[in-house]
């Protein structure tokens, strides 16, 4: 891997090359890890990232961590075993934030007209920072899957809370008591989302009684435990270089 | 070097593209001009709309308007459609032109899911505040799980002034007054705003120093260790210990501020009230029925018999939303969609008053360019091919009765 044989003459403008090569390398890698990781958490998280009511203490808590631990947890894989390189998952959310930012701006909003207030997606940040950490001090893909994954399913829901709790105020309306959250379901008309499709308050974590968010949470984290170590082994698998070596 | 670096930047914009691509993939569908291309049998024989009134055909901005009138829930409802026992009252819009201030069925509000019976007939509200200028079809519509949009008939509507006018002013119930337009915008864009910063400040710090190459090589030859310094390390334990700290401090903050918050609202609607129809006193056997395709024209034979003690004539048939006529003897004053209306497209081979205790076998004519423009006519090619609508008769007092019928229906190419 020797770099300053033939393509460049001397070191300093071997350092150049290399810090090129590594700006190149950040870029692309940020966006093919936003577009990827951008579909796969639509597909999979699709509506409870889109609409405020969707955004409930049992289910939206419990699944947006574990379909979201997927990518940081491959792209981790590929950066810290190669390169000691501790920033995998935020990089991933730095990616998956700015695309679902410029989806709901431009589309739910510049195209649709639903409200930025009504749309904008969940806050993955914290738990993606407290995950790069506990690699990096660890150096361990089993610590970092156990405390990490819990740790990202824990931060997920007091993370968003200071941005969705003024959407959870009650409103009497029309008789009926409901979260301002559930009147901008009702009032921005979603033609293709009829409200039974919902998923919301389902579940069977009722003997907790009201305090079922914490239970969800804790839940969510056991699942990003599992979710991460597949994905890991996924990265590494994806990060192997056997392919260019026999090349 | 040059060409390494002309092939990572055209992977690169490549990569930049299909991600922009990517991310305008997903539009939350504003379209509601799927009625036509919407099953004939659906529309006929599920949901039936009748007495629609659209209050206004003008309408500016923050002010409102109501579309109100009743749906019949058909008695022979398909087998390929689940029954309406999980069903909502939307409405047919492109998108939040309008808002959906109220929305009532049987003098209930319905935000939510709602469960219906078959051969029940419901009264309806919806009450829409004009939010966005420009002209809009709006329709009556009714979600049904497992069964999809069922879009009832659409009216032009138009909206004028400014968008940027609109207001959505709500009173919580604790008491403060917000618009719920622009409410929390500024703290969801403050708090996103603030943990995009962290990040991209943890990766800042990290691309700083030399990343792929001499990292790779530093692996490779066993160092990995020397490249973590203590001060990286300090600097890691700052950033959890920081994140963590935010998490737990924003967040009593947030409930110091907002007390009193509630989960979210959900669940079905059971018991919603129907309309008490009157009995009806005349009984209506269709004979036979075909639809002539050069013709654009249904016709039926049907023998009425009125058990009444007033006589009747028959005046309109309603069918999939499409109301055909027979002007004299009812008209429509109530402004209806002109392209749904044919005003003289029902003729009766003798519509003279059915006296009490008679009976009567007449042919029954359907006409109008509606048949092909709304794609009723395709009918023919369901595998069930069956038609169903509404008879309404007058007697003598200009009171309305209302007859179902549901039957096979043959069609003619000559
Ligand atoms: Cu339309």
């Amino acid at each position: 891997m020797s770099a300053s044989q033939s393509a460049v003459r001397s070191r300093a403008e071997a350092v150049k090359a290399s810090r090129t090569f590594d700006w190149l390398i950040c870029f692309t890698l940020f966006f093919v890890v936003l577009g990827g990781y951008h579909i796969h958490y639509m597909l999979t998280g699709g509506d409870w990232d889109f609409w405020t009511d969707w955004k409930d203490r049992r289910l939206w808590v419990t699944v947006a961590p574990i379909v979201a631990i997927t990518f940081p947890a491959a792209v981790q894989a590929m950066l810290w075993w190669r390169y000691r390189l501790p920033f995998g998952a935020v990089l991933c959310i730095l990616g998956l934030l700015l695309g679902e930012w410029i989806n709901r701006y431009l589309n739910f909003w510049g195209w649709t007209y639903f409200p930025v207030n009504f749309v904008f997606p969940s806050n993955l940040m914290p738990g993606a920072i407290v995950l790069d950490v506990i690699l990096m001090l660890s150096n361990s893909m089993v610590l970092t899957a156990v405390l990490g994954g819990l740790s990202f399913g824990l931060l997920f829901y007091p993370g968003n809370w200071p941005i969705i709790a003024p959407l959870h105020v009650p409103v009497e309306y029309n008789g009926m008591m409901m979260t301002l959250a559930d009147l901008q379901g009702y009032h921005y008309v979603r033609t293709g989302t009829p409200e039974y499709i919902r998923m919301v308050e389902k579940g069977t974590l009722r003997t907790f009684g009201k305090d079922v968010a914490p239970v969800s949470a804790f839940f969510s984290g056991f699942m990003s435990i599992l979710i991460y170590f597949i994905w890991h082994f996924f990265g590494q698998w994806f990060n192997k270089t056997d392919f260019v070596k026999s090349a | 070097m040059k060409l390494l670096k002309d092939k990572v930047a055209k992977l690169s914009f490549v990569a930049l593209l299909a991600t922009v691509t990517a991310s305008m993939f997903y539009t939350p569908t504003a379209a509601a001009h799927g009625e036509k291309s919407q099953a004939a049998f659906m529309r006929m024989r599920t949901i039936h709309w009748f007495d629609l009134n659209w209050s206004k055909e003008e309408v500016p901005v923050n002010d409102t308007m109501t579309i109100s009138g009743k749906f019949f829930v058909f008695s022979g409802w398909p087998e390929t459609v689940d029954k309406p026992e999980i069903s909502f009252l939307n409405i047919g819009i492109p998108g939040p032109v309008f808002i959906r201030a109220g929305s009532w069925i049987g003098g209930q509000l319905v935000p939510r899911s709602v469960s219906l019976e078959l051969g029940e007939t419901y009264d309806f509200k919806v009450l829409l505040k004009a939010r966005r200028p420009g002209d809009w079809h709006v329709h009556t519509m009714l979600n049904v799980k497992g069964g999809g949009p069922i879009i009832g008939p659409g009216k032009w509507v138009t909206v004028t002034g400014s968008m940027k006018d609109f207001k959505n002013p709500i009173t919580t119930l604790t008491g403060e007054t917000i618009d719920l337009e622009t409410y929390n915008l500024d703290n969801t864009y403050f708090w996103h705003a603030f943990w995009y910063a962290l990040g991209l400040a943890w990766m800042g710090y990290w691309m700083k120093k030399p990343m792929f190459v001499p990292r790779s090589i530093a692996v490779e030859s066993g160092k990995a260790d020397s490249l973590i310094s203590s001060t990286d390390r300090k600097v890691a334990m700052g950033f959890a210990a920081g994140t963590i700290a935010i998490v737990a401090m924003s967040m009593s903050t947030t409930n110091e501020k907002f007390p009193v918050t509630t989960p979210l609202q959900a669940g079905l609607l059971r018991g919603i009230k129907s309309i008490e129809m009157p009995v009806t006193s005349v009984a209506v056997k269709v004979e036979d029925a075909t639809y002539r395709v050069p013709g654009r024209a249904m016709q039926m034979t049907l023998t009425i018999t009125n058990n009444g003690d007033s006589a009747v004539r028959l005046g309109e048939f309603n069918t999939a939303g499409v109301r055909f006529l027979d002007s004299n003897v009812a008209q429509d004053e109530t402004g209806y969609p002109d392209d749904l209306l044919a005003e003289e497209g029902l003729t009766v081979s003798d519509n003279s008053p059915l006296a009490p205790g008679q009976s009567r076998t007449v042919q029954v004519t359907a006409s109008d360019a509606a048949w092909e423009v709304y794609r009723l006519a395709d009918l023919i090619y369901d595998p069930d091919s069956r038609f169903a609508g509404l008879l309404f008769f007058y007697d003598e007092a200009g009171k309305r009765q209302l007859i179902t019928i549901d039957a096979p229906l043959i069609p003619t190419f000559i």
